[in-house]
């Protein structure tokens, strides 16, 4: 039997919510919300959550890895799905180990030859690692997978 | 067509032969004012409706229409009714020119001039380049601006959306992984997370 999973969606601004916007429909028919930094450029989106950037300053990380915990008590996610950046990082932890979610990651297709920060923190505990150009999958360990690029 | 960019579209062809550019530099923190100024600067001797997202960038262009930002919602309208786009390496304008057709011409941001942390921007590019994508050109220095907006114009087809064969590819496999975590978990992860603890309730 088929069930419904919630899905968390976590992403910065710019091309990683762009990327995320481009694979909504792998979402469909789930219900979903989405976690991002609250910028000019983010678009007004039902069952979105706003935050400052957290590498913007200390206190700004705090206050954003509670507020994202917060959001994960509220909301339960079964699994997430991050294209990047460092908003990634606390979110997979607190998914993996507090609210025992399965995780997906994609590396942003900018990333060509050089595996990103986030990337590396992430891939020891994320279940699907995808990356988008294939010469990065000998900068990662055996459990990365490419299945093509979005650009 | 959205009412934004009809409305910002040159009524009929007063200017002779006017194309539409929209120019980018993304969302990132640092400035990029060597692409702006030259694009201000070309902008002086071209015919064509140019409008520019300044982003982060503090150089006001003095020859063009221009703001900071727009609303992902508004700059994907800009870029779907645009004859050219003209951009950073950002992957954002790259998946929506491709998508929609549009052809884009890519000048990579670079560590040296402060205009991004790494040189990524360059590997992006040549990793395109490399691949011979239609409707995409690469430049490296500001002075090909010039030359690559005639020739690009030059040769205008008509736009072709390629099917984007690696995102049906990304959400298949999303999708199989999601279908297959709904079947193998017995337990929601409201059993299993913070409710068997007896917090957050």
């Amino acid at each position: 039997m088929k069930r419904n999973r919630k899905i968390g969606l976590i992403c910065s601004p710019g091309g990683h919510f762009t990327e995320i916007l481009q694979l909504l429909e792998a979402f469909e028919g789930h219900p979903s919300f989405l976690i991002t930094y609250k910028e000019k450029a983010t678009w007004d989106r039902e069952n979105t959550y706003y935050m400052r950037n957290l590498a913007r300053s200390p206190i700004a990380l705090i206050v954003g890895v509670l507020k994202i915990l917060l959001i994960f008590l509220k909301e339960r996610p079964d699994i997430l799905f991050s294209t990047g950046s460092e908003i990634a990082i606390p979110s997979f932890y607190f998914g993996k180990f507090l609210f025992r979610t399965k995780l997906i990651y994609l590396e942003c297709s900018a990333q060509v030859y050089q595996p990103s920060m986030t990337g590396r923190c992430v891939y020891p505990i994320t279940d699907l690692f995808l990356v988008q150009w294939e010469p990065l999958l000998k900068r990662y360990g055996p459990k990365a997978k490419y299945m093509g690029g979005l650009i | 067509m959205g009412a934004v960019a009809q409305a910002i579209r040159p009524k009929g062809k007063i200017y002779g032969r006017a194309y539409m550019i929209f120019v980018t530099v993304g969302n990132h923190y640092q400035s990029f004012d060597r692409l702006i100024k030259k694009v201000d600067d070309i902008a002086s001797r071209l015919p064509h409706e140019i409008v520019i997202q300044r982003g982060y960038s503090g150089y006001r262009p003095q020859h063009t229409k221009h703001f900071d930002f727009v609303p992902i919602s508004t700059a994907v309208e800009y870029i779907k009714t645009s004859d050219l786009v003209i951009s950073h390496a950002g992957i954002g304008t790259i998946i929506l020119c491709k998508e929609y057709g549009i052809p884009l011409i890519i000048f990579p941001r670079r560590k040296k001039y402060g205009e991004h942390g790494t040189d990524h921007q360059m590997e992006i590019a040549q990793a395109l380049e490399e691949r011979k994508d239609v409707n995409i050109y690469m430049i490296y220095e500001e002075d090909q601006l010039e030359e690559k907006i005639v020739e690009v114009l030059k040769d205008k087809k008509k736009p072709l959306p390629t099917e984007n064969v690696g995102k049906k590819t990304l959400i298949r496999i999303i999708r199989e992984f999601i279908d297959k975590t709904g079947n193998d978990h017995a337990f929601s992860s409201q059993d299993l997370g913070f409710k068997k603890l007896g917090i957050g309730e």
